[in-house]
């Protein structure tokens, strides 16, 4: 439909890579492995506990201390987001865009299809997330660097319904940028 | 240094390196997981292989905070489906969703906001599904080598040398299109 290139990432895979093992290597150092799907819940069960305390507090899981304020996990997610906006800024990657190379290919220019694709993404993310104690960050990279046993199960799980559901959503290939 | 702050410092320097290594980029996510575009599998390979590595070095300094997740088999492989399905969908998931979102990506901020939801829904089934599902096939907070009763060292060491040696003997060069998006722009 559309004929334009993905684009090139900023920094080449391995010096990217290292970048961030170095940053799991120091969060591992500092206070505990990187997570970031937690927070989801955290910041929903801090709502809860204002809006129905009761039923909050006998909750099996949001009853829990942790789910009641944001602590060093929210203020990770916080410095994620500012974090990743200055680099955008700093590579002039900071633009308002709503679809991806990879979409128009397949579905051309109009992004209310992409958008709603998107939030009925980001549900099954989180829920899944949820379910797996962790998501790409906590259960998949922190999971892998401390050698857990529950990493293997949901590598597997998360990439082989990855693939299929990536191969059904985008049938066609853009030209990949050299 | 208080752990707000530590936790501020640590996720400004994982929102950074996500992006820039463009992992926070949802197209480089479906070229590899079309398998069309190697950048972001080589780039997770290196960010695993590494931070196994340093671990373990802290670990055996004594110097390492582990926090393992409890190995639920029927809920990591269910959650692991459904999270797969939303990232094969999106290209996102709940870190780059963010990283991408603070790019000004409009999709993956509404990603974010399908994110607050499921959490919702999650923590409003968790006590009728979640429970019972967890209680069945639980290995516990568990590791590789615990469950094998070996040690660190011997999945560590042969793991990342192996993986090195993939990621050298398989390495993007010119003129050969083995990783296209990687090699240098044609002129």
């Amino acid at each position: 439909m559309i004929n334009e290139p993905v684009v090139k990432a900023p920094l080449n895979w391995l010096v990217g890579g290292l970048l961030l093992g170095l940053v799991q290597i120091l969060a591992v150092a500092v206070h505990k492995p990187l997570g970031v799907s937690t927070q989801f819940a955290v910041v929903d069960s801090v709502a809860i506990h204002k809006a129905a305390p009761e039923y909050a507090d006998s909750h099996p899981l949001i009853g829990k201390a942790e789910y009641r304020r944001a602590g060093y996990g929210f203020w990770l997610d916080v410095g994620l987001i500012f974090g990743a906006a200055v680099a955008a800024a700093s590579v002039r990657m900071l633009k308002a865009r709503t679809t991806t190379v990879w979409w128009r290919a397949n579905h051309g220019r109009s992004p209310a299809a992409r958008l709603s694709v998107c939030f009925v993404a980001g549900f099954l993310i989180l829920m899944g997330a949820r379910l797996a104690h962790g998501c790409t960050s906590g259960t998949f990279a922190s999971g892998w660097a401390q050698l857990s046993l529950s990493a293997l199960p949901f590598t597997l799980a998360m990439f082989g319904f990855g693939m299929a559901a990536a191969r059904i959503t985008y049938p066609k290939t853009p030209e990949i940028g050299r | 240094m208080t752990s707000g702050l530590t936790g501020f410092l640590i996720g400004t320097a994982f929102g950074a390196s996500l992006l820039l290594s463009g992992l926070a980029d949802p197209d480089k996510i479906l070229g590899a997981l079309r398998l069309k575009d190697f950048h972001a599998i080589r780039t997770i390979a290196v960010f695993v292989l590494v931070s196994m590595v340093g671990v373990w070095v802290l670990d055996l300094a004594g110097l390492a905070n582990f926090s393992i997740k409890p190995a639920t088999i029927w809920t990591v492989l269910a959650g692991g489906a459904l999270l797969g399905v939303g990232f094969g969908m999106s290209g996102y998931c709940p870190g780059t969703g963010l990283a991408c979102a603070a790019a000004g990506r409009i999709d993956a901020l509404v990603s974010v906001v399908g994110m607050f939801a499921g959490a919702l829904a999650f923590i409003l089934v968790h006590p009728y599904v979640v429970g019972p599902l967890e209680a069945t096939a639980d290995f516990g907070k568990t590791t590789l080598p615990e469950i094998t009763t070996s040690s660190s060292t011997l999945w560590v060491v042969p793991i990342a040398a192996i993986g090195a040696v993939v990621l050298w003997m398989t390495r993007p060069r010119k003129g050969k299109p083995i990783d296209q998006a990687s090699s240098p722009r044609e002129p």
